[in-house]
């Protein structure tokens, strides 16, 4: 094994000329633009929502925790929720999805369930690490509390997360991210063009994404 | 794709392309194209032309000090918790997915679409130690079904209609599906759902790999990619050393071009970033994660200066989409599993030229895959060289065309660089020919000539430019 990595650091030196340990550079300028500079946070929520909305994606905008209560409430019913598993994170507690979800009868399944059971979910629900206005994009990091297959296996993928998640551009999200040992950039719900060019969407992951915009708990 | 090609006959692959092809080809190409050109003009040209010269700049710096990236890449991964593996060619890359399958007694492996497993083969090898492999790609599920490799790098299935891919179903799944491309999704994703539930191992490729972190990048829009790397307990991602950017900051350049110049998206649906396996039990994810660093070949592209933009490739496909040659035969016609103008110069240096000398050839050289290239590849200026390099030879390969064909070449340029042999040489031509032509034109050639004259008429040689000329300047 160590003579494959020996022999093909040694080709790639020898045909670049290079010799092991010397200095390297620093790396082109990124031609990065701006940066973005970010317009008022309303309409910062407006156009991310606007994205979104373009990409087939379901988007609300909350106040109150009432707010909240009925847009759960249309979702679970619109859905034929019976099902659902969610991240454990402070936001989500603070808003009480949890309790709002089982009062409405759904019954609620442990992302660190088997596997099986995660997938027999309609609705998975997350928050958001970060959230791109310009190109509706949502930026989820794995972590104990932020479970990977929330946003995947369940049919449904809602996301809910307060003005302060969002970022100018992927150069901020990034700075935070990439310390992260998984994230995702999910923009829109899964979809394919694979059969004559027809945009079909949910395919293996979430049929149906919902980004909701709800204020500090 | 199931086995690495020895032997690219691109004439004849071509001759074999059905009828069919050209269209459904063009129909996918000019959807893209318009796609991409929209976001392009939203973006602004200038916007554009400097992210495609910082996409380049990046790029090329990554592959110039490409050891020491790779070095970076392999202690950031492994302090990651992840194994990476170093594999010298195809081979030795099977061997060790089949090792790390037999650890596990893996019995079914799932796949994200990867160019570099259909580059060594890997699907055949697992199936032939008796393990099951599925492409989850809807794409790719469909001509692995239908025992095919992908007709182009982005779109694998665009050649085949939804009624043929209906009947598809019907024999190889043993259901009756309408031929409406949402039921045939629909069933593809019930279908596909149990096995990435039952999976043993995933398989991914990569689109990038961050030597800051060490960090995987997949592109997909389907959500089979994080399937693969996220359900069943193991995963391996197999990555060409190519592949390496320095940091995250350089990352943002190359998914802005990607995305764009790949499928018209500002951000394909799922863009994910994998470094190592899960720190705790309660993120969820796989148990184990190896990385397999693959060369077969890449080492050898960087010997020469003048090709070794070649492996800067993003693998857009926006080449495939433009060429004019592309838009005509299909990626079949190409013989390996990447086609395209990008394909011809990957593969023609991969495989060599005796084995892929026909693939430099297989291009006009009118360089618009070199104005739409996202990293500025000058992809005609390697085809030359490439070209050199199967009729001449070079300090890497020997030639690799026929005798007959150097010394008509060196023939040639005896006879258009002597003035008197060249007037000479028109003049017994121009006798020659008399008997044999009609209205300017000539219907049939004696051997070895007549293969020109089997499907199209040749014109008969005028012969009196210079003549011409003179009466002219008069």
């Amino acid at each position: 094994m160590n003579s494959a990595r020996e022999e093909i650091l040694g080709k790639v030196r020898e045909a670049l000329g290079r010799r092991p340990g010397t200095a390297v550079p620093s790396v082109p300028p990124s031609a990065r633009v701006g940066p973005r500079k970010a317009g008022d946070p309303e309409a910062e929520i407006a156009q991310l929502l606007a994205e979104i909305g373009k990409l087939s994606g379901a988007t609300r905008r909350l106040g109150s925790q009432d707010d909240l209560r009925v847009a759960l409430a249309d979702l679970v019913k619109a859905e034929a929720v019976t099902k659902a598993t969610l991240w454990t994170t402070p936001d989500l507690a603070a808003w009480d999805v949890a309790g709002t979800l089982r009062t409405l009868g759904v019954e609620l399944v442990s992302p660190q369930a088997d596997k099986h059971l995660v997938a027999a979910c309609e609705l998975g629900v997350t928050g958001v690490d970060a959230a791109l206005p310009e190109t509706g994009t949502l930026l989820l990091r794995s972590a104990a509390d932020r479970p990977r297959v929330v946003s995947l296996l369940p049919r449904v993928h809602l996301a809910i997360f307060p003005p302060r998640a969002l970022q100018v551009d992927l150069h901020q999200a990034f700075a935070d991210a990439k310390d992260a040992g998984y994230s995702v950039l999910v923009t829109g719900p899964s979809r394919t063009a694979d059969i004559e060019l027809t945009l079909t969407l949910g395919v293996h992951g979430p049929k149906a994404l919902y980004a909701w915009v709800m204020n500090e708990p | 794709m199931s086995q690495v090609p020895t032997s690219i006959d691109f004439r004849a692959n071509s001759q074999q392309v059905p009828p069919k092809m050209p269209a459904a080809v063009q129909k996918a190409t000019a959807k893209f194209l318009g796609n991409r050109a929209a976001l392009v003009e939203a973006l602004g040209n200038d916007l554009w032309q400097t992210l495609r010269q910082a996409g380049h700049d990046l790029r090329l710096h990554a592959i110039n000090h490409l050891d020491h990236y790779l070095e970076q890449a392999e202690r950031q991964v492994t302090k990651a918790g992840g194994h990476v593996h170093w594999a010298r060619d195809a081979e030795e890359a099977r061997r060790i997915v089949l090792e790390i399958a037999g650890q596990h007694r893996a019995k079914l492996v799932v796949k994200s679409k990867s160019m570099a497993t259909e580059e060594i083969g890997l699907n055949h090898a697992l199936e032939s130690a008796g393990i099951r492999v599925l492409e989850t790609d809807l794409g790719e599920y469909i001509v692995q079904l239908k025992g095919m490799g992908p007709a182009h790098i982005v779109v694998p299935a665009f050649h085949l209609s939804k009624e043929e891919i209906a009947e598809l179903f019907h024999e190889k799944l043993g259901v009756d599906a309408p031929a409406e491309a949402e039921k045939l999704t629909q069933i593809a994703r019930m279908k596909l759902r149990e096995e990435f539930l039952a999976a043993d191992l995933g398989v991914s490729g990569g689109n990038f790999l961050v030597a800051e972190t060490g960090t995987i990048v997949t592109v997909t829009n389907e959500g089979n990619g994080r399937m693969c790397c996220t359900v069943p307990p193991v995963h391996v991602a197999v990555v060409g050393i190519d592949k390496v950017v320095p940091d995250w900051e350089s990352l943002t350049v190359l998914l802005k071009l990607l995305a764009r110049s790949a499928t018209g998206q500002k951000l394909s649906c799922y863009t994910q970033f994998i470094s190592g396996p899960p720190q705790t039990r309660e993120e969820t994810g796989p148990q184990e994660m190896h990385l397999i660093l693959l060369d077969n070949g890449r080492s050898r592209i960087l010997q020469t200066p003048e090709c070794r933009e070649t492996s800067i490739c993003i693998r857009c496909g926006a080449c495939l989409n433009i060429c004019p040659v592309y838009n005509h035969v299909g990626g079949y016609a190409y013989g390996y599993p990447i086609s395209g103008p990008t394909g011809a110069i990957f593969a023609s240096q991969i495989l060599g030229v005796k084995a892929a000398g026909a693939l430099p050839f297989a291009s006009t050289l009118c360089g618009a895959c070199n104005d739409i290239c996202p990293v500025k590849i000058p992809i005609t200026e390697i085809l030359l060289h490439l070209r050199h390099r199967v009729v001449e030879g070079d300090e890497l390969e020997g030639a690799a065309a026929p005798y007959a064909l150097r010394m008509g070449a060196q023939a040639g340029a005896v006879a258009f660089g002597t003035t008197w042999l060249y007037r000479f040489g028109s003049q017994v031509l121009k006798r020659l020919q008399a008997p044999f032509v009609r209205e300017g034109w000539m219907a049939k050639l004696p051997a070895p000539l007549d293969r020109w004259t089997t499907s199209r008429p040749f014109p008969a040689f005028a012969a009196d430019f210079r003549q011409w000329w003179r009466r002219r300047s008069r």
